[in-house]
């Protein structure tokens, strides 16, 4: 049992330890699992995880398996050794038991024989010594004398011994003398012969005879006398005194007794043997020994003595009755000479009475023992063979069985002793037996506390074994279920083509059939209806395959540097007209730090935040909208106590984040370049619950499923913005906000390019005595102008309505004018004290400069009182600069009289930074100029010219010199072409508002607009950046595109490519020709050439455009332009070049690369287009890549086509 | 006046004419679309004609039809089962041509087949291409009887219209 718990304890070590080692294996597969999912790995972790759960399992189980087994065996061998030596020693015991038992009737038998021999001796000395006493016999007296003396020397031997069966004399010449015990009525008999037939002398002679001759003979002799002619008699006695009582009677000699004669003694030894007679009904041994005469020569008589064996046997009952079992006694033969039973041993069937054999014994049991050995020692059994057998099954019982061999001479006998097991081994039998069966009991239970205990130790690793195989089967789950999305995804954006086609001919098919004129109104209507129906669906196709696009990762972000400002300032710019019709501000607050440049996909940039914009607008009916955006925050601490800090003050913020940045910077320009922008857009709106703020950014989730009817939307949005934001590295919540609307907060990893953070021009604006005056609407964009102006070192002053402005204007006039006038004032108009003291400390400022940028929204634009307002702040002019910033619907009567009179500087909702910087540094660099030259009197022609650079910045400023209208003109032109690019929605407007606006000068610059290679030469300057900037909205704006295909055709009849020069660069004559009518049918001159080398050629200014001509069968066409084909031979170069992709010769990559390679050094950048039958991005990619500008898909939408052109060349015409 | 009587009702028969062939044509045309021979792309075409390019769309369908016949004939050729080697990146670059044209003048169902053939030609499957060829041939021919009689069936309606303005 030790042994047993001490293996138990080992085990269960043994587990914990496994465990242990479980447990520290453990950090690596989370590890694993923590990671990104990729294949292998993840089937690696997997396999490694769930060999290891079986591992366990084996393990424990094994564990278990061998405890059983230990506590099993160990439970045999306690039960064994028990056993064995219990029985060894009870078997021991038991054999000197039944050793015991035996010796005791052997010995008593032992003691019968010796008895009955010490008898027989004695008789026989006594005989001789009677006999020869009486030597001469020769008279009848005489013999008469020696037989009475014989008689009673007889009876007293036989008086003495009890036991004695009989005693015997058989005189040799016939006279018998015998005394007999029946046993069975306790009566003495003394039988004797007749002596008167005896003569002495015959016997005599006879004896001598027969010892001389032979003693054969003689012995017939004896024989035959004593069967003829003897007569027998008997005659009871008196047991005790051998007194004759009664008469004696003649017997027949057959029932006498058995009388030894000489036949007993042939060799005149003693003999033995066993005998039955009818007296008795047990057997009776009897020994003779013959009695010799004086001289030893003859045999004078046999003396024979019969004892029964009926007390062995009563011996032997006795001690059964004690040790319960069976003894018997055989002869060597098998004959029953004794047995503890009360069954007769004589068979009672036959006359005379014979000796049974032991085999046929009626006693049962032995009986079977007697067969037993008979079986197991043979027939014969062999001398001196002792058998000891422990455990014999006689009928239902089990006994032992022992034989002890008696050797005596003459009468060898076996005594057998039959003792059944059940009283000696009994008691033993059913202790081992019950033993058994507590240890098996005991050791189950052990074994059962065992296994539980293992269970119980090893359940921990099991459990974390079992919950990991259940983690990988739902990992692997998982997998797949994003597997059978990415399907779904991929297909999705495999059917993009398929997808947008139909559809843009369903819009492009709509705008010609609305362009109709024969339409009645309903119709128009309806048309209408269909077409914003149609566009809808477009976007929202657009929005789901942009989405799967993501999801299946086929969209591949970009990596280019791009100004993040400018682009946001032109999102904002788009988003501004939008956001006026709702009475929305819409404020960009980038902070200073913010990385100029950046690398980057700018398009989903831009994506991104157009999404968030277009929503926030969507559910906000009044306030504001802020995108707020700044460098880096990576400690979630420092951002929460930011944004606290924003909530208590925006404009504080600022310097906090300046603060932290500067720490900040620092830690990141240490890794790589990668920097992490943070953003904000903030709206008014209704805000999102916040149980919403997860699900929001799932397919197809609004916040509220009720908006959608309201606001329309399909849910993709934010969804879109997530995907790009994660793929981009960041991340996008829902943060909480005081007060109403929605707080979107996201970072962005980007990578920035050079120099992590801008050096601004500020330096010029501060310190020159500046003092802005801000007279703007909206509340939220003035203050956040104002805080960073005044950070940066320029005094601000703020109004908000018309009296606030004009109060301002008259204190900050008149008291400088005088200061005694200013108590006037200061009793009609009373003056908020911090303004009181903002003009007291302006009064400090030295020779100060006045900038007021007037809202023209301050003025009453609904009558005509405006105009007198004009005529008020008119009075300022001399003493201020004006800025008027203008709303994009602003009429053009405002605007013209702004120009009468005047006024230089407008600029365009929303005022932002850099329009704010270079508003300020053309009023600086203005000052400057004029003080230098103040007694020069010249014009400010110079001024001019760094406009053209400085409007390179993404500002609409514009600024029209009445003494230079050629410039300014040109300058317009290019703010409008660089207002377009921002935003599309905007490009109808500023042409109705410019062609209403000059049109004599646009006509002429029509006209001139081919042949002016002056401004063509000087707007190439522009180019690249602006080609470049131009495909990155084309992409981002495909839709917005669509939207205002109806603002952008021709108005006034006009054709919207008017005047372009188009190389168009086709093989199949089909295509070719259907695109030149397209683009004819659009105004624009086409060139058709067949391969890529003659494009490349046509536009090296090669003559091979004309042989391809001929050759071509554009025949009437020909003729017609052949007028426009000098013009080509005077001025070979082309405003577009549309190229397709597979040609002969050289196709459309090669070309382009040619013609690329050929630009590289002369500042030009042609568009090119391609067209491409394929409509995977791939294709496109490869396209842009060989530095193609755009990219349409063959069948040749108009549209598209039409829109597409336009964005690339709409600089280049008016 | 009897005769003017005569001269207006045949003139008023006249116009029944024109308006049942303009009928028939419009139901033809729109039949052509429902089968599938012709796609969007040939009303694009029909919108680009005008009164400067009174023909065009005959003009590019001739085209189409001089461009696909000749490029039929080279991949028949190039696809001769006893040419040891067939060039498919040729046979490719043919059927890409006369998929760009067939998809210009919305023959769709030529475009389909050759999208087809396209297919079979990466695979570099003959028995495929060869099939496709012939079912190419065979929609081009079926594509080419529909077109050439709507064409007759405009030319008649334009004489019809002819003859009542003169």
């Amino acid at each position: 049992m030790a042994t047993t718990k001490f293996r138990h304890v080992f085990g269960g070590l043994w587990g914990f330890a496994t465990s242990c080692k479980k447990n520290s294996s453990t950090p690596i597969g989370s590890r694993i699992l923590q990671r990104d999912v990729e294949k292998e790995e993840f089937q690696y972790a997997s396999i490694l995880c769930l060999s290891k759960y079986y591992s366990v399992f084996v393990v424990r189980l094994a564990i278990m398996v061998m405890l059983a087994i230990l506590i099993g065996l160990l439970t045999i061998l306690t039960w064994h050794f028990t056993k064995i030596y219990t029985t060894k020693s009870l078997n021991s015991l038991a054999y000197d038991l039944r050793y015991e038992l035996l010796q005791r009737p052997i010995l008593r038998m032992w003691n019968i024989l010796n008895s009955t021999s010490e008898i027989t001796m004695a008789q026989v000395k006594l005989s001789q010594y009677v006999i020869r006493s009486h030597g001469n016999l020769t008279t009848q007296e005489n013999q008469v004398e020696m037989y009475e003396a014989m008689r009673a020397v007889t009876w007293a031997l036989f008086a003495s011994r009890k036991a004695l069966n009989s005693i015997t004399v058989k005189y040799n010449n016939g006279f018998v003398q015998a005394f007999h015990r029946d046993l069975k009525d306790n009566n003495t008999f003394y039988i004797y012969s007749d002596l008167a037939n005896y003569s002495i002398g015959a016997s005599a002679s006879s004896y001598n005879s027969d010892i001389n001759y032979s003693s054969l003979s003689s012995q017939e002799s004896w024989n035959d006398h004593d069967n003829k002619s003897a007569v027998w008699y008997r005659q009871p006695l008196d047991p005790v005194t051998g007194e004759k009582i009664g008469k004696a009677m003649q017997i027949a000699p057959e029932d006498s007794i058995h009388i030894a004669g000489l036949s007993q003694v042939p060799d005149g030894v003693a003999s033995w043997r066993v005998v039955v007679s009818k007296f008795t009904d047990s057997p009776l041994l009897s020994a003779a020994l013959p009695v010799w005469d004086a001289s030893n020569k003859s045999i004078v008589a046999v003396v024979g003595v019969t004892t029964a064996l009926y007390s062995v046997g009563q011996l032997m009952k006795e001690l059964v009755e004690l040790h319960s079992g069976h003894m018997y006694l055989t002869s060597l033969e098998g004959y029953l000479l004794a047995t503890s039973t009360d069954v007769p041993l004589l068979t009672n069937s036959t006359k005379p009475p014979k000796l049974k054999m032991s085999v046929d014994c009626e006693n049962e049991v032995i009986r079977l023992g007697a067969e037993y050995l008979k079986k197991s020692s043979g027939n014969k059994f062999p001398p001196s063979h002792e058998v000891h057998v422990a455990n014999v099954r006689l009928g239902h019982d089990r006994y032992y069985i022992d034989s002890f061999f008696l050797n005596l001479k003459r009468l060898p006998m076996v005594g057998v002793i039959i003792i059944p097991r059940k009283h000696i081994l009994g008691q033993e039998d059913k202790r081992a037996f019950k033993t058994l069966v507590i240890l098996i009991s005991a050791s189950m239970c052990i074994i059962v506390i065992g296994w539980v205990c293992i269970l119980i130790l090893t359940n921990g690793v099991s459990k974390e074994m079992k919950l990991r195989a259940e983690l990988i089967s739902q990992l692997e789950a998982r997998r797949k279920a994003e597997a059978s999305s990415n399907y779904k995804s991929q297909f999705l954006a495999n059917m993009s083509h398929e997808l947008r086609t139909p559809m843009a001919a369903i819009i492009g098919l709509l705008d010609i059939l609305m362009s109709d004129d024969c339409l009645t109104n309903e119709q128009c209507a309806t048309v209408t209806q269909i077409r914003k129906c149609s566009t809808a669906l477009l976007r929202l196709l657009n929005n789901i395959l942009d989405l799967s696009k993501v999801e299946s990762g086929k969209l591949v972000l970009e990596d280019a540097e791009f100004d993040l400002g400018r682009e946001l300032e032109g999102l904002v710019d788009m988003f501004s007209v939008q956001c006026m019709n709702h009475s929305v501000e819409t404020v960009l607050d980038l902070s200073d730090d913010m990385p100029k440049l950046v690398r980057g996909d700018s398009a989903r940039v831009v994506q991104i935040f157009a999404n968030l914009i277009n929503n926030s607008i969507k559910f906000t009916p009044s306030g504001h909208i802020i995108l707020r955006g700044w460098f880096e925050n990576p400690n979630p601490c420092s951002d929460n106590a930011n944004h606290l800090m924003e909530e208590k003050n925006l404009q504080c913020a600022q310097k906090t984040r300046t603060r932290q940045h500067e720490n900040h910077a620092k830690r990141t320009s240490k890794r790589d370049n990668k920097a992490i922008l943070w953003f904000e857009v903030d709206d008014t709106g209704c805000g999102i619950d916040p149980s919403k703020w997860d699900s929001v950014f799932e397919s197809f989730e609004q916040a509220d499923p009720s908006t959608t009817r309201l606001h329309g939307g399909t849910g993709l949005g934010l969804c879109i913005v997530r995907s790009l934001v994660n793929k981009m590295g960041g991340e996008i919540k829902v943060v909480k906000k005081e007060g109403p609307g929605t707080l979107m907060r996201l970072y962005l990893r980007l990578d920035t390019a050079g120099d992590a953070t801008e050096q601004h021009c500020l330096v010029d604006i501060a310190n020159n005595g500046l003092v802005v005056l801000l007279a703007l609407h909206g509340n939220m964009g003035r203050s956040i102008t104002s805080k960073w102006l005044q950070k940066n070192g320029v005094f601000t002053m703020e109004a908000s309505e018309w009296n606030g402005l004009t109060q301002i204007l008259r204190e900050l006039f008149h008291t400088r004018n005088s200061a005694g006038i200013n108590n006037d004032f200061d009793l009609h108009y009373p003056i908020h004290e911090s303004l009181k003291s903002k003009l007291l400390s302006i009064q400090e400022i030295k020779n100060p400069v006045f900038v007021i940028a007037v809202d023209i929204g301050l003025l009453d634009l609904s009558t005509d009182i405006w105009k007198e307002q004009l005529n008020f702040l008119h009075r300022y002019v001399g003493r201020a600069k004006f800025i008027w910033v203008l709303n994009h619907d602003t009429s053009n009567t405002i605007k013209m009289e702004l120009r009468r009179k005047g006024y230089m500087m407008t600029v365009n909702k929303p005022l932002y930074k850099a329009k704010i910087v270079h508003i300020l540094e053309e009023v600086v660099k203005e000052r400057n100029h004029e003080m230098q030259k103040k007694n020069m009197d010249e014009l400010h022609e110079s001024d001019y010219t760094h406009c053209d650079a400085a409007s390179s910045d993404d500002s609409d400023i514009s600024e029209s010199g009445p003494c230079n209208p050629v410039k300014s003109e040109k300058v317009e032109q290019f703010h409008r072409l660089s207002l377009y690019r921002i935003n599309n929605c905007l490009i109808g407007l500023t042409d109705e508002h410019s062609e209403a606006n000059n049109t004599p000068k646009k006509e002429e610059l029509c006209q001139n607009n081919q042949n002016s290679p002056k401004s063509l030469s000087l707007e190439q300057d522009y180019f690249p950046r602006e080609a470049h900037q131009g495909e990155d909205s084309e992409s981002r704006g495909k839709e917005e595109h669509r939207i205002i295909g109806g603002s952008a055709r021709p108005v006034n009849g006009k054709k919207s490519l008017e005047g372009l020069r188009i190389l168009l660069a086709e093989d199949t004559p089909v295509i070719q020709r259907v695109a030149t009518i397209m683009l004819e049918k659009m105004g624009a001159s086409v060139v058709a050439v067949g391969d890529g080398q003659a494009a490349v050629d046509a536009l090296n200014g090669l003559l091979g455009v004309e042989d391809f001509r001929r050759d071509s069968n554009l025949n009437e066409r020909n003729t017609r332009s052949s007028s426009s084909q000098t013009e080509i031979l005077s001025f070979p170069s082309y405003d577009l070049v549309l190229m397709d992709c597979q040609m002969p010769k050289m196709d459309g990559y090669e070309a382009t690369k040619a013609i690329r390679k050929s630009e590289v050094g002369s500042g030009v950048h042609i568009p090119i287009v391609a067209l491409t039958a394929h409509a995977m991005s791939c294709d496109e990619a490869k396209c842009l890549e060989v530095g193609m500008d755009a990219y349409l898909t063959k069948p040749i939408d108009f549209k598209l086509m039409e829109s597409t052109i336009l964005s690339l060349t709409r600089r280049t015409i008016s | 006046m009897r005769e003017k009587e005569k001269e207006r009702k045949e003139e008023i028969s006249k116009m029944d004419v024109v308006t049942q062939m303009q009928r028939q044509l419009i139901q033809y045309t729109s039949s052509l679309f429902q089968e599938g021979f012709l796609d969007d792309q040939f009303n694009q075409l029909q919108q680009l004609q005008d009164e400067s390019n009174p023909e065009f769309v005959v003009e590019i369908v001739t085209l189409f039809f001089e461009d696909a016949e000749r490029l039929l004939n080279e991949l028949s050729k190039s696809l001769q089962v006893e040419q040891e080697s067939i060039d498919f990146r040729k046979v490719d670059a043919q059927v890409h041509q006369l998929k760009g044209s067939s998809s210009s003048i919305g023959a769709q169902r030529v475009q389909r087949v050759c999208i087809a053939f396209r297919n079979f030609c990466e695979q570099q499957n003959v028995e495929g291409c060869l099939k496709s060829l012939q079912e190419i041939k065979q929609e081009y021919s079926l594509v080419k009887t529909k077109l050439e009689t709507l064409f007759k069936m405009e030319k008649q309606l334009f004489a019809a219209r002819g003859s009542i303005s003169r």
